[in-house]
């Protein structure tokens, strides 16, 4: 196991930038997540940090060695593939060996190792298996056993369980994160899916067209996104964003349609600034007293979990997420209210206000 | 149609008399389905199957062109001539030497081709296509353009060859009764490098990339990436390609006719050029038929090794 270092790391293919410097430091154990929507270079950082890229500018360090130069094979990582990139003509039993029989490991250490990783994954009883007779399920587990069996110094995951139903996907989100709590091994995994993330991460890494936009915690992210993107990527339903006017003199939003939202303290903005204002629906209070507004009910819907009601509110269409059944009717008023210790201010670039 | 809607009909209004005719009945059901597909199985019998039957019986009779009276059946005095004859024994030998020297060179240069093509390099496409082009030349022009370059009045091998030391003389190589077959060979595997290299090209591109990635971060080097999942993937169609090749160049006498004709003294006469030679230098079309035949068996006999092989390899994977 090892810490990862990456420093300003940067990735053309020809003249087109695909990553602009991103720096990042992954501490040793650590399970760190990259997120971030389709074709913001996700995979390609990873597959640099694999070896798989040339780097084009930058330094990655692993365990303290600078590895720019290093083959794949000479990384001591171990990554697992989206597409599992198991080998078709060997048994699951050799798929997971492979890379121990190229290191010449004895007889009796490869079938003690393997035994043990297949113990693990529940792979005991499909050994003599190919992997075309697998499930999609049991090949994503044979492909994480092959990391396992090699105890690298780093998992690397590319989408993992981007191929398996949604089902499947929650179990196996499970036993990743069980298995990275029992082997406590430094992993980075990239996904597209903000709830893996926010669900597997020590912490993560949000990323959007090729440039870090926020480290920290699950929470972090959740509570205190840096800016409107991540605000907009996290969490689920999405984060209502609505346009307005920062006033100092009361400290207020004005929405588009002239209503005024308290922000119950000062932000670090002019007079008259534009600025998004932005709040989760979960934290929309809605009917009660002491709304701000009232407001029509356009949609309702119900998740079983929890309903979801679209208000036409502060000129947009207002998202209110409640854990209550009742709720409202389509057409009826209520009053809506949006407490100022839940609100979140932006500025006209996105970056938030503090 | 007429056949088919008198069967359906008559099963139709037999069924309320089941108990008077019911053979019948059940014969007309029972024969339905070959009914409907008599017409094509009529039609492949005809096409496929009658020449070969009758190209088959020639080898029990006496047909020589030359002779009016020849025709009647005679046994398997062919089959009895063959034993004792040496041309066909040298060229079985010779034919043997052929195949297996052409494919295997074929196969090697023509997979080496592949590979390297499989990589992207700046004009890949060019080159592509360039390679593919000797598979577009007739087999006669390039017997003829080989057999030139082999003579030493208007070629330049033969001083090449000299000038390496690999020949005491820049003599023609077709004239050389010990090396006249390889003159055959080198023009067979300039124009069948194509065939191998397009089919295991094919085979190459259809291999995930992303294998060859987990095998290069589990630790495998480029020749074990090769062994352990190029060649398992190409195993099959190596198998496949090579069985075809080599039942179609036992066969390929046109290369030989046109640049040695079998000579200097049958060295280069394998078994296809020696049936030509039979049928239309002799006219003797009775034996030609029987040398055919022993040709067919063998073939047939080395495809299903081929196909066995091939079977268990898919099997495998
Ligand atoms: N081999 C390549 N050649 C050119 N562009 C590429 C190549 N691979 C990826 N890209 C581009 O780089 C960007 C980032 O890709 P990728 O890292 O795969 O995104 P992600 O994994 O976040 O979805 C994309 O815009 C993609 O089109
Ligand atoms: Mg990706």
């Amino acid at each position: 196991m090892a810490s990862i270092d990456i420093t300003d790391i940067r990735k053309n293919y020809g003249a087109i930038p695909v990553l602009h410097g991103v720096d990042l430091t992954i501490r040793d154990g650590e399970f760190v997540v990259l997120v971030g929507p389709s074709g913001c270079g996700k995979s390609t950082l990873l597959r640099m940090i694999a070896g798989l890229e040339d780097i084009t500018a930058g330094e990655i360090q692993i365990g303290g060695i600078r590895v720019n130069d290093l083959q794949p094979k000479d990384r001591d990582i171990a990554m697992v593939f989206q597409s599992y990139a198991l080998y078709p003509h060997m048994t699951v039993a050799g798929n997971m060996s492979y890379s121990l029989r190229l290191r010449r490991a004895a007889k009796q250490v490869i079938a003690g190792k393997v035994a043990s990783a297949a113990a693990i994954l529940g792979l005991d009883t499909l050994l003599e298996r190919r992997p075309r007779a697998l499930s999609g399920g049991q090949r994503q587990r044979v492909a994480m056993g092959r990391a396992i069996v090699r105890a690298p110094k780093a998992f690397l995951f590319d989408e993992p369980l981007s191929n398996l139903d949604a089902r499947l996907r929650e179990t196996m989100r499970g036993e990743i994160k069980r298995l990275h709590q029992s082997l406590g091994a430094t992993s980075i995994y990239v996904t597209h899916d903000q709830i893996e993330a926010m669900t597997l991460a020590d912490r993560i890494v949000a990323m959007n067209a090729g440039l870090v936009q926020q480290v920290g915690s699950p929470l972090d992210l959740y509570d205190r996104p840096a800016n409107l993107f991540v605000a907009g990527f996290i969490g689920s339903p999405a984060m209502n964003m609505l346009g307005g006017t920062y006033r100092a003199a009361d400290a207020a939003f004005v929405a588009h349609d002239n209503s005024v939202v308290p922000l119950g303290r000062a932000y670090g903005c002019a007079d008259g600034a534009a600025v998004t204002l932005g709040i989760r629906p979960e934290h929309v209070v809605v009917g009660g007293a002491g709304g701000h507004v009232t407001a029509p009910v356009d949609l309702v819907e119900p998740t079983g979990f929890g309903t979801i009601l679209h208000l036409r509110a502060l000129g947009t269409d207002l998202k209110a997420f409640t854990l209550e059944r009742k709720t409202a009717q389509v057409g009826e008023t209520t009053s809506v209210a949006l407490p100022p210790d839940r609100l979140h201010l932006f500025d006209a670039a996105g970056s938030r206000l503090s | 149609m007429g056949v088919r809607n008198t069967v359906s009909m008559t099963a139709f209004v037999s069924s309320d008399r089941q108990r008077s005719t019911p053979v019948l009945r059940r014969l007309a059901v029972a024969s339905e389905p070959y009914l409907y597909s008599a017409p094509a199985v009529i039609l492949i019998v005809a096409v496929m199957l009658a020449p070969l039957a009758l190209g088959f019986s020639y080898a029990f009779r006496d047909v020589k062109l030359l002779n009016p009276l020849s025709g009647g059946f005679i046994g398997l005095d062919h089959f009895r001539a063959l034993i004792d004859d040496k041309t066909f024994a040298r060229a079985l030998k010779n034919t043997f030497f052929w195949a297996g020297a052409s494919v295997a060179l074929q196969f090697t240069f023509g997979l080496i081709l592949a590979l390297l093509l499989n990589r992207p390099f700046w004009g890949r496409g060019i080159v592509q296509a360039l390679v593919f082009l000797p598979w577009a030349v007739p087999s006669f022009l390039s017997g003829l353009n080989w057999a030139w370059m082999f003579n030493p009045v208007i070629g330049p091998i033969p001083h090449w060859l000299f000038a390496l030391g690999l020949t005491d003389a820049p003599d023609n190589i077709l004239s050389d009764p010990h090396n006249a077959m390889w003159g055959p060979i080198i023009a067979n595997v300039w124009w069948g490098i194509p065939f191998f290299a397009i089919t295991l090209l094919a085979a190459l591109q259809a291999i995930p990339r992303d294998l060859y990635e987990a095998a290069s971060i589990d630790g495998a080097n480029a020749f074990q990436r090769f062994k352990s999942i190029t060649l398992p993937f190409l195993a099959p169609t190596i198998a496949i390609t090579i069985l075809l090749r080599t039942v179609w160049i036992a066969n390929f006498a046109d290369l030989i006719v046109v640049m040695t004709n079998g000579g200097p003294a049958d060295r280069t006469q394998i078994v296809a050029s020696y049936i030509f030679t039979q049928a239309f230098r002799r006219l003797d079309f009775g034996y030609a038929s029987a040398i055919a035949v022993v040709l067919l068996v063998l073939l047939m006999a080395y495809a299903l090794l081929i196909v066995l092989l091939r079977q268990s390899l898919l099997k495998k994977a």
